[in-house]
């Protein structure tokens, strides 16, 4: 039961940190840091979230065959939405 | 092909016009194509910025000499790090051509570069480069069409295995002699011709030309994805993680002892010494000169026994394994899984690889701390491999120090300077002004490293050991020699006693190390191993000085180039009254219970 509230929580407000992982996403709006747009996190750019790991760490994520970690600070700023 | 050197001011290469630059994103093998076309070995490494200030080379196409420049690597022309303004500023300067390295197995973004460069007008030809590793991803490039797509030549290769580059320079040629500027294909990034265009529909292009050009194929993983897999994951990836920390310590120590005692410690000791002796008795009286030359501090006897049955096995085992995990792609995945405790700390898991490189040598994990975003995380990172972090020549004076009493001291050692770093970093962290940027990172691919790259800069940095280190040890060794034999050791000893012997525990004699680990930092520790009476909470107390004792001149000099002067003086005099203040109180609080 628990695990479905916390779905439907952020289902509403899905950032990139607390997704499901082994999911693929669309990032709807990400912070305009040069690093991030550099590397193919830009609006609109399909990503799949690999992994995330405990204790504030970083997410896994694959943008085509690239793979990217990225700290929690700013993967909670990512928000994203599932792709249909 | 003679000249080589890594540059720090650029205003006079970037004047030069007959440059043909080396481009690319990060990590995608531009140093390897500098290498095999200059014959110049350049440093490389399977992680982003490796390549943070440029290496210059002649090229010789037809009858005209070149200067090729390895630029570092950038993912977009608008810089997000000092690295990669470099290669801005080397853009805007202008050059005869260009070879822009794609990373086939990650073309999008590569593209989207090339896309950014072509707005320079400069004739360019590309290297489309790791089409094995896109091939084991299940991507196939056609590289005719997107030569149509970019308006220029495209030559696949495989840089590590020496493929295609005898098509890349038959390009390059035809590029120069051609004289042309690549043609505006109407994809460009936004030359004046096409209008212009701005970073999403960059994206977009480089997005479509992408998918005109790759074929997906069937994914083949090789045991190396599946290994590279497995390390980014928390289990089995820790564990493993710890693994390979302590296999490469056990390498480093155990093979290091080895090493020592059945090789380079009976050479120096029945060879090359008695050989030094020998010669030098024949012809010098005793004297002063006489034990300069060959006493219990001689040049000839004193060189060669610490440096190297001392230091030099240590060093080159370090190299070993350091290059070995530095090409195989293995650091990245450590900051992966340990930036949650690096952020704890106040600094991000990207950081531990430069941190890690300090444990050969502060200067380039200085250098290297270029590619931290912020001023405060490179003061962050600089601090603490100036504090916590032993190089590896002290590493190994500190293994020979310890190794006459329990590796338990090594142990302690190492915590020690593993709270340290955590204590510089959190004060540093919420004191300083300003922001540490989180961890943002791509994780390279686990590759074999190629036997050609790894040997050439196991060469380059034994080689950069032992000429960079032997003149400076030479000049404290001679200064050692020269104190003792005038006298002036005694006087120095007298003032220096309360400090020494009083508050640090330590007899008289340690004060040498003292004067000498100004210079170099195994100085600090060597001298010791030659006191017969040290008890091993002297050991200790004299080791715990020097790691963290004033870093060594080389170190103080970046210092004051990389930040300023009175960087290089706060870090200096901090570092040093610490040293006296932790081992002495390790020395007093031992004392209340010994």
């Amino acid at each position: 039961m628990k695990t479905n509230v916390k779905q439907s929580k952020t289902a509403k407000n899905l950032n990139l940190y607390g997704a499901k992982h082994g999911k693929s996403y669309v990032v709807k709006e990400a912070p305009d840091l040069g690093i991030l747009k550099c590397l193919g996190v830009h609006e609109g750019a399909e990503i799949f979230k690999k992994h995330d790991y405990r204790l504030g760490g970083p997410v896994l994520l694959m943008i085509g065959t690239c793979e990217l970690a990225i700290g929690k600070d700013i993967a909670e700023q990512i928000s994203i939405s599932e792709v249909n | 092909m003679a000249s080589c050197h890594e540059v720090k001011e650029d205003s006079k290469i970037l004047q030069k016009t007959n440059k043909i630059l080396l481009m690319g994103n990060p990590n995608v093998g531009k140093s390897v194509f500098f290498t095999h076309m200059t014959g110049i070995h350049v440093v490389s490494s399977n992680f982003i910025g490796t390549t943070v200030s440029y290496t210059e080379g002649d090229l010789k196409i037809g009858d005209e000499t070149y200067t090729l420049i390895d630029v570092p690597g950038t993912y977009s022309m608008e810089p997000t790090s000092e690295a990669e303004a470099v290669a801005v500023r080397f853009m805007e300067s202008g050059a005869s051509a260009v070879i822009c390295v794609l990373d086939a197995a990650n073309l999008e973004r590569n593209v989207k570069l090339a896309l950014e460069l072509q707005q320079y007008n400069i004739p360019t030809v590309y290297a489309l480069n790791l089409v094995d590793v896109a091939s084991r991803h299940g991507k196939e490039i056609n590289a005719a069409v997107l030569a149509q797509e970019l308006g220029g030549p495209v030559v696949p290769t495989v840089a590590v295995k020496s493929e295609g580059f005898d098509d890349l320079l038959k390009a390059l040629e035809d590029v120069l002699q051609s004289d042309q500027i690549a043609l505006c294909p109407g994809v460009c990034g936004g030359c004046s011709s096409c209008g212009g265009g701005d970073q999403p529909d960059l994206w977009q292009k480089a997005k479509d030309i992408t998918r005109k050009v790759t074929r997906n194929t069937d994914r083949n993983p090789s045991f190396l994805d599946r290994l590279g897999d497995s390390l980014l994951k928390p289990w089995p990836g820790i564990p493993l993680a710890l693994l390979i920390i302590a296999l490469s310590l056990g390498i480093i120590v155990g093979g290091g002892k080895v090493l020592r005692a059945t090789i380079l410690l009976p050479l120096v000791n029945q060879v090359i010494v008695p050989f030094f002796k020998m010669l030098f008795s024949s012809f010098v009286p005793e004297g002063i000169i006489y034990n300069v030359l060959i006493g219990e501090y001689g040049i000839f006897v004193i060189s060669f026994e610490w440096i190297i049955a001392l230091i030099l096995p240590y060093v080159f085992l370090f190299y070993v394994v350091f290059s070995f995990l530095e090409d195989a792609g293995v650091l990245p995945r450590f900051s992966v899984l340990f930036d949650n405790i690096m952020r704890k700390i106040g600094i991000q898991g990207g950081s531990m690889i430069t941190i890690m490189m300090g444990y050969g040598c502060a200067v380039p994990a200085i250098i290297g701390s270029r590619t931290a975003t912020t001023r405060k995380e490179r003061l962050i990172i600089t601090a603490v491999v100036c504090f916590a972090v032993p190089c590896i020549s002290q590493t190994g004076a500190l293994i020979s120090l310890f190794g006459n009493f329990s590796p338990l001291l090594l142990v302690l050692m190492l915590l020690l300077s593993l709270f340290i770093m955590v204590i510089v970093s959190s004060i540093l962290g919420r004191t300083l002004k300003g922001t540490v940027d989180p961890l943002v990172i791509e994780v390279p691919n686990l590759l074999m490293p190629s036997a050609k790259s790894y040997f050439a800069k196991l060469k380059i940095r034994m080689k950069g050991f032992l000429v960079e280190a032997e003149l400076p040890m030479l000049i404290s060794i001679l200064i050692a020699s020269l104190l003792k034999e005038t006298g002036l050791l005694d006087i120095i000893a007298v003032y220096l006693e309360p400090l020494v012997s009083g508050w640090l525990g330590l007899p008289k004699e340690a004060v040498i190390a003292l004067i000498l680990g100004i210079v170099r930092r195994e100085m600090a520790v060597a001298p010791l191993l030659s006191i017969e009476s040290l008890t091993a909470l002297q050991a200790f107390v004299g080791g715990t000085v020097a790691l963290l004792y004033l870093p060594c001149i080389s170190v103080f000099g970046i210092l004051a180039k990389e930040f300023n002067t009175k960087t290089a003086v706060v870090i200096g005099a901090s570092t040093t009254l610490s040293a006296f203040l932790v081992a002495g109180m390790i020395n007093q609080i031992a004392h209340l219970f010994i």
